[in-house]
């Protein structure tokens, strides 16, 4: 029987190549995406779950209340580690980090050459490091590795980079110097291997923790700051975390200055929630993707699905009238309704598990692709066998769905009426229940289209929006060596292709993370009514440079080793109720020195447009200028390496690399980016899912109304009008699904925008185009076939019966 | 007797009115007969074997099949009667276009969960016995209409039941295609099996043993 079974589907599948096709790739369609959504997903939820202590593994993070708001800190202060190991034997693991930081290397390779290198990501850590985190030892002793001071661990990634050597010969380089900032001699002690995608800790190389201690004592044995210090600590339970959080909470005093005592406060972060929690945010290395868009992620993988498994329901039923001769005699024959059932079932489930095959074979192609393009966030997503589970829930959810309810309908007819074809398409219950589906189809396809463009005009709005500063044609340098400078802009500026050049902390709004802070109080008040400020050091032509605009009073007239004067943003002025011209003349003492206020900028966004405009403070000071402003009047090619070359000239010890401003600016909307690509794709998936969908269900209907369409053509109907006659249904349904979905988009992406401090407002439009889009390309879709049907000649079409 | 119909009526409401498709039916069937039902387009031939073959219902009236009560029955009762001893031959054939003629003909074995050995030879007999095993491994499409009757013939005699229904059998055939049919049937009919035929034509009518007229559902 089961031969049986087999013959006739495989027989039904080829002789409807057409049908087929649609059904199998809307669906497969349907099951890879959302595999690949879920593989990502799970991908996004396992981060540092790797590590065999990762149950009990927290990282320490701080508090830090200031009288108008509460600061959250994911560094702490650098000699935390030690302190806990000292007074809490308890604790199984303490481990201490600096970093990630970006460091120069020199190299001499076996002929005598000197290489330089710049590395981004190099941690300083502690012995206990590789207790706590599991590192995999390639070469070199785990246990000796960070013994003496002066050693390195390179991950396999900077070995094969630095020496050029093969996984095999690992052990060859152990022992070999490489010499940090050009004059640090380190030690190779061991080869690791790269830190996996999925790890918060994205180091290249490990140096030991001492040795930072030993070359920046004023930093590591401060208790006030926050610097780049990450404390970790293994408990023996989870059930711990609350206890030791209450003991943080009475011995910090121990350590802390009284007016840091009150103001910090240590927790405890379970390590495996640090990539899902923004509040903390990641290490400098890596990113954050808060769980909420996890969640919606899996609930757009779903309705993939759904899209998918309806298309097919609907499909299935819909085609299945013309094999209601073939129910008819089966039933005739002796096949009792539990013979069909099964039949159908089994035929179906066939399909799917088809169907499951090459969505497999897709998945792979996709993870490649999502690879490839997400390279900003270091994806690393593969397909591997634990991954089969997952494709088996979705196959069998599958084929409940879409293999059981159109076998119960088909095997429904009655044999009479299923023999004389009476089974009619658009005349039986299941065409209501079609309708519904349809509308639910075009409901989801519409909260994506709709989605997508409000998502994609909160993007231009985030790359083109006004930051009150210019941002375009600019490129940044490095300014290693203070006392160069002027020999640098001056050679800049005599090239004709580079029209202003200034130099600073930064540029106006922070990038990649980086940005100085400082506290700031009137002379006469305490330093606990101090307010947190951000202090960018800048020089005389910065000004003019980013085109900020002073409200009152006068530039800066020149840097000082000791800076005296201060211009403040807008923002600024509200923490004391000033007015601009009030503010000039006042005194004002941040942690690095009093001075008093020259002038008052118009806000720029000194934070990316999630964020609000912080108080700002710009200084006149030498320290700090350690980046390079250029404004190129063409971006070509010559122009670059003629920064470069005068780069060169000018500084001797340091590496040269640039970036483009804007290019940095766009890197802060990394996860905004990610979801506009994942709304741009999944709708036009969804899109392509719906429309097979009614490319099917129109060809199946304009193959059953052939005769009808030959009637009115006969009658004068003419081509538009027998398009109409077909599409007006589908229009309709189009319509209620965008009625439906409306209220339910603006409410969700409503929800989105509120994140954003500075965002586009709704406009009835942005709806509007999102449904006459669909709309549209539905209707494209239907005209396909029926204007195929309207061309016919109606002479052929009546002859049939 | 095989089966007896006792004042069947069969309606459908129309605009508020009843419209009688069958009215006032009475007719005995004995083992062994050839009945040819006749009467013009409309008249309720089709319906009335229809509810001989127990694939449609009826409103009022008696029906009694081999002692069974039918009106009584429940309709999945009502489906195993009809598939242990009724064989169905339509006048479009209604072969399953995906399969060959010997699936054709295997598939009302299967659904009698008859074993795999039994089957072959059942089919086998058949086969040969229409001599059609030269086109067993043919599908439908590849037959001629001729060719295409005597497969749905041999699939409702492979089970062997003991009442053959057939709706216009020789509808869609030739004068030559349907002469050899209804030689088959005669041929059929004097080996034991009854038949009950529908037909437009006096010519196949005179086959069968008794003809019943009808007109507008009424007997005549």
């Amino acid at each position: 029987m089961l031969k049986n079974y087999i013959k006739i589907a495989v027989r039904t599948l080829l002789k409807n190549k057409l049908s087929s096709f649609i059904n199998i790739t809307g669906l497969s369609i349907g099951i890879s995406t959302c595999i690949v959504i879920l593989i990502f997903v799970r991908y996004e939820d396992s981060f540092d779950g790797y590590h065999e202590k990762a149950e009990q593994t927290y990282r320490i993070v701080q508090h830090t209340s200031l009288p108008d708001q509460t600061l959250y800190w994911n560094t702490t202060a650098y000699p935390l580690a030690e302190a806990l190991r000292n007074d809490f034997p308890d604790i199984n693991l303490v481990t201490q980090t600096a970093g990630p930081m970006r460091r120069e290397f020199s190299i001499t390779n076996e002929i005598g050459e000197n290489q330089k290198f710049e590395e981004p990501n190099l941690l300083f850590v502690d012995p206990f490091f590789s207790k706590t985190f599991d590192v995999v030892w390639l070469s070199g002793d785990s246990e000796t590795a960070f013994s003496d001071l002066n050693s390195v661990v390179l991950t396999e990634h900077l070995a094969q980079k630095y020496f050029g050597v093969t996984p095999a010969n690992y052990a060859t380089i152990l022992g070999k110097t490489i010499l940090l900032q050009h004059k640090d001699p380190l030690k190779v002690t061991g080869v690791i291997e790269n830190p996996p995608g999925n790890s918060n800790q994205q180091y290249n190389m490990l140096i030991p923790y001492e040795f930072f201690k030993v070359n920046n004592p004023y930093f590591s044995a401060n208790w006030s700051g926050n610097y780049q210090g990450t404390t970790f600590v293994v408990l023996q339970n989870t059930n711990l975390q609350k206890g030791l959080e209450n003991k943080l909470a009475s011995w910090k005093k121990k350590y802390l200055k009284p007016e840091d005592d009150r103001r910090i406060s240590y927790f405890l972060q379970p390590l495996t929630e640090i990539h899902n929690e923004t509040l903390y945010g990641s290490s400098i290395s890596s990113y954050t993707l808060p769980s909420t868009i996890l969640n919606t992620a899996s609930v757009v993988a779903l309705f993939i699905l759904i899209i998918g498994i309806v298309n097919f329901i609907n499909l299935l039923t819909a085609q299945s009238t013309a094999r209601s001769k073939e129910i008819g005699v089966r039933k005739v024959l002796g096949g009792k309704r539990r013979d069909l059932i099964f039949q159908f079932i089994f035929e179906n489930s066939l399909v799917i598990v088809l169907t499951l095959g090459i969505s497999i074979a897709l998945v792979g192609f996709l993870l490649q692709l999502l690879n490839a393009n997400l390279s900003i966030i270091n994806l690393q997503l593969t397909f591997v066998w634990q991954h089969t589970g997952l494709v088996l829930l979705i196959g069998v959810l599958t084929i409940v769905l879409a293999a059981i309810y159109p076998a119960i309908v088909l095997s429904a007819y009655k044999p009479i009426r299923a023999l004389k074809k009476k089974v009619q398409f658009g005349k039986t219950n299941t065409f209501n229940l079609r309708k519904s589906l349809i509308v639910f189809q075009f409901v989801i396809v519409q909260l994506f289209v709709i989605g997508a463009i409000v998502v994609a005009l909160q993007m231009n709005y985030f790359k083109n929006g006004a930051l009150g500063f210019t941002s375009d044609a600019i490129v940044v340098t490095p300014s290693p060596e203070f006392n160069k400078l002027d020999v640098y802009r001056n050679s800049l500026l005599a090239d004709n292709n580079i029209a202003k050049v200034s130099f600073g902390s930064g540029p106006p709004m922070a990038v990649e993370g980086f940005q100085l802070g400082t506290n700031y109080r009137l002379p006469e008040q305490s330093s606990e009514e101090a307010l947190e400020a951000e202090m960018k050091v800048v020089d005389v032509n910065y000004l003019d440079f980013y085109g900020l605009q002073l409200l009152a009073g006068h530039n800066f007239t020149k840097n000082k080793e000791a800076f005296d004067e201060f211009i403040v943003n807008e923002t600024f002025l509200a923490s004391y109720g000033w007015s601009p011209e009030e503010a000039i003349g006042k005194k004002i003492q941040i942690n690095e020195g009093p001075a008093t206020i020259i002038g008052v900028v118009k806000d720029f966004h000194n934070n990316s447009l999630q964020h609000e405009i912080t108080p700002c403070i710009l200084l006149n000071w030498t320290y700090y200028q350690n980046n390079a402003f250029v404004k190129i009047k063409n971006g070509s090619s010559a122009t670059l390496a003629s920064i470069e070359s005068i780069w060169k000239r000018s500084f001797t010890k340091a590496i040269f690399n640039y970036h483009f401003l804007d290019d940095s600016i766009e890197k802060e909307y990394v996860v905004e980016r990610l979801i506009s690509k994942g709304f741009g794709v999944f709708s036009i998936l969804a899109i392509c899912i719906g429309c097979l969908g009614l490319l099917g269900l129109m060809s199946f209907l304009v193959s059953r109304k052939t005769k009808e369409v030959g009637i009115r053509k006969v009658l004068g109907a003419n081509l538009l009008q027998v398009v109409t006659f077909f599409t007006k249904e589908f229009i309709g349904l189009i319509a209620i699904a965008f009625i439906i979905a409306v209220p339910f988009v603006y409410y969700y992406i409503n929800i989105w925008l509120e994140g954003f401090t500075h965002r586009i407002s709704l406009a009835p439009w942005m709806f509007m185009a999102g449904g006459l889009l669909t709309l549209g390309i539905a209707v494209l879709c239907c005209s396909f076939q029926t204007v195929k049907a309207a061309h016919a000649n109606p002479i052929n079409a009546l002859k049939e019966e | 007797m095989l089966l007896q119909l006792n004042n069947i009526y069969k309606w459908v409401n129309s605009g508020g009115q009843r419209v009688f498709l069958l009215k006032d039916i009475n007719l005995n069937v004995n083992e062994g007969e050839f009945i040819s039902v006749m009467g013009p387009s409309g008249s309720g031939k089709s319906t009335l074997l229809n509810v001989i073959g127990m694939l449609d219902g009826f409103d009022e009236g008696e029906y009694n099949f081999l002692d069974e009560s039918v009106h009584n029955l429940k309709e999945k009762h009502r489906a195993t009667l009809y598939k242990q001893y009724i064989g169905f031959v339509f006048q479009a054939y209604h072969l399953i276009d995906e399969l060959t003629v010997y699936e054709n003909l295997e598939m009302p074995l299967l659904y009698k969960k008859m074993k795999g050995t039994e089957r072959k030879a059942l089919v086998a007999d058949a086969l040969d016995r229409f001599n059609i095993v030269g086109k067993k491994d043919l599908f439908p499409t590849q037959l001629s209409g001729g060719q295409q009757q005597l497969v749905g013939i041999a699939r409702a005699l492979i089970t062997n039941p003991k009442l053959i229904l057939a709706d216009e059998p020789t509808g869609n055939l030739n004068s030559k295609q349907g002469e050899e049919i209804m030689d088959l049937f005669k041929q059929l009919n004097q080996e034991g099996v009854t038949i009950i035929q529908v037909t437009h034509s006096e010519k196949n009518a005179a086959y069968g043993s008794r003809i019943v007229n009808l007109l507008d559902g009424r007997k005549v």
